[in-house]
């Protein structure tokens, strides 16, 4: 019946985590844009993601699937911390973003104050897809499975984003 | 996204955050991540698919003895893998694999032995089904059980279909001789792995069982408090404590686990 089928047993999770870290650290540092937090964030994405690593079927899809868990994580604490009504040290990814949009179009440094606005002011899951996919440079497969929504969602949400941010310039 | 793309992005990530400041935020991040990965952690169990004469086995061996022994012809390995990831940290290693197979190996060819390994019952679910699994792995090589005499062996004279679902249940079979419980008719009964394969392994240990699959003639009836085996039709065979009864493949085997013959009926 099955006696030919190859068994396929994941890697042991350290070992599949090791290639993953840089981008994840990358991806929360973006995301908070504060080093305390990215700490923080970085140590509850390890042991969230090796709770939950054995549900996980095979090892293919464990990078859409821990940046899934950080883009969870990250989301929750920018929630939290806007009920704390705390303020965030902003800006940095944003920013980044913005410049980039900004001078491969070959804006003027003013106009990169108001980009700066537009990518705070996006949707949630737009502004956390253009982040994926321009940044991150995930595949809209892999987007789809961070963000739990179909690649064409996934496509039309970075769509969406960017035709806003040149629609506000 | 195409390859030039990738490492344009891939470019502009290490430019923004550089790899340096990037690590020494992971190092900064390792002792938190360790500490709390001491409660977490999961025992590390090794884990092979290994060829044998019945086919091929998928084995983990935890910290504490061999924890499951799945049969890979008979159902996907899928849903043991997801249960046995959920209790260990599984790792593939090659030379315990392969000196495991070459043990099992030995065991095909008559050494039996070779299944005194230590097993781990933390996958069995309850308390009878972990103490019958216990009880089997003392039947000796070259004898059987019936389901009814294990049950009343642990004190449950009617529970001989628990321990057909506990046999069937098994998480460690050939390790815990699952396959040495019979019916007491003295036909095989069936088995996790296929009717064929327990007939191959009961063939293996000595039982010359033939095509209508019951207990030989030349079985004889051992008694593990008085030592003394006799033939199925002896009177003293049929006054004996059924708790305590085996069934041995011939007189050889009897006398190999230390029992004597009987005087009344000479079974030889």
């Amino acid at each position: 019946m099955a006696d030919t089928e190859k068994v396929r047993i994941p890697p042991p999770f350290e070992e599949a985590m090791k290639s993953l870290e840089r981008e994840i650290m990358r991806f929360i540092l973006r995301s908070t844009a504060d080093r305390e937090d990215s700490l923080d964030l970085f140590q509850e994405t390890w042991l969230r993601a090796y709770r939950a690593y054995p549900s996980l079927r095979s090892a293919d899809g464990l990078r859409p699937w821990v940046f899934s868990i950080a883009a969870n994580l990250c989301r929750n604490r920018a929630r939290d911390r806007a009920r704390r009504a705390r303020v965030i040290a902003g800006g940095g990814l944003e920013g980044d973003i913005a410049e980039r949009i900004h001078l491969s179009a070959g804006g003027s440094p003013d106009g990169m104050i108001g980009l700066k606005r537009d990518l705070q002011n996006l949707p949630g899951k737009q502004g956390r897809a253009l982040r994926m996919r321009k940044i991150e440079g995930l595949e809209y497969t892999e987007i789809a499975t961070a963000l739990d929504c179909s690649a064409e969602s996934a496509r039309a949400s970075v769509y969406q984003a960017m035709k806003k941010l040149k629609a506000s310039r | 996204m195409t390859p030039a793309k990738i490492t344009a992005a891939n470019e502009m990530n290490r430019s923004e955050f550089n790899d340096r400041e990037v690590d020494t935020l992971i190092r900064r991040a390792r002792p938190a991540i360790r500490r709390a990965m001491r409660r977490l952690k999961r025992p590390e169990a090794r884990v092979g698919v290994i060829a044998s004469p019945l086919g091929r086995l998928l084995v983990t061996e935890g910290p504490r003895g061999i924890a499951n022994v799945h049969f890979l012809w008979s159902k996907s390995a899928d849903r043991p893998l997801e249960m046995l990831r959920h209790r260990f940290d599984l790792i593939e290693n090659e030379n315990w694999r392969a000196a495991l197979e070459r043990e099992l190996g030995r065991y095909f060819h008559g050494d039996c032995s070779v299944l005194d390994r230590r097993v781990d019952l933390t996958l069995v679910e309850s308390e009878f089904q972990r103490r019958a699994l216990g009880h089997l792995r003392s039947i000796p090589n070259g004898a059987v059980t019936t389901y009814q005499g294990l049950a009343a062996a642990l004190g449950y004279p009617d529970a001989q279909r628990a321990i057909g679902n506990t046999m069937a249940s098994n998480p460690v079979p050939l390790f815990v001789p699952c396959h040495r419980v019979i019916r007491s008719d003295g036909t095989i009964g069936n088995y996790g792995g296929g009717v064929d394969r327990k007939l191959m392994l009961l063939r293996g240990e000595g039982f010359r069982l033939k095509r209508d699959l019951k207990v030989p003639a030349e079985a004889v009836l051992g008694h593990r408090k008085t030592r003394i085996y006799c033939r199925p039709q002896c009177s003293a065979a049929r006054r004996a404590n059924p708790v305590n009864a085996l069934i041995f493949a011939d007189p050889a085997h009897a006398r190999g686990a230390g029992l004597r013959a009987c005087k009344l009926c000479n079974p030889g």
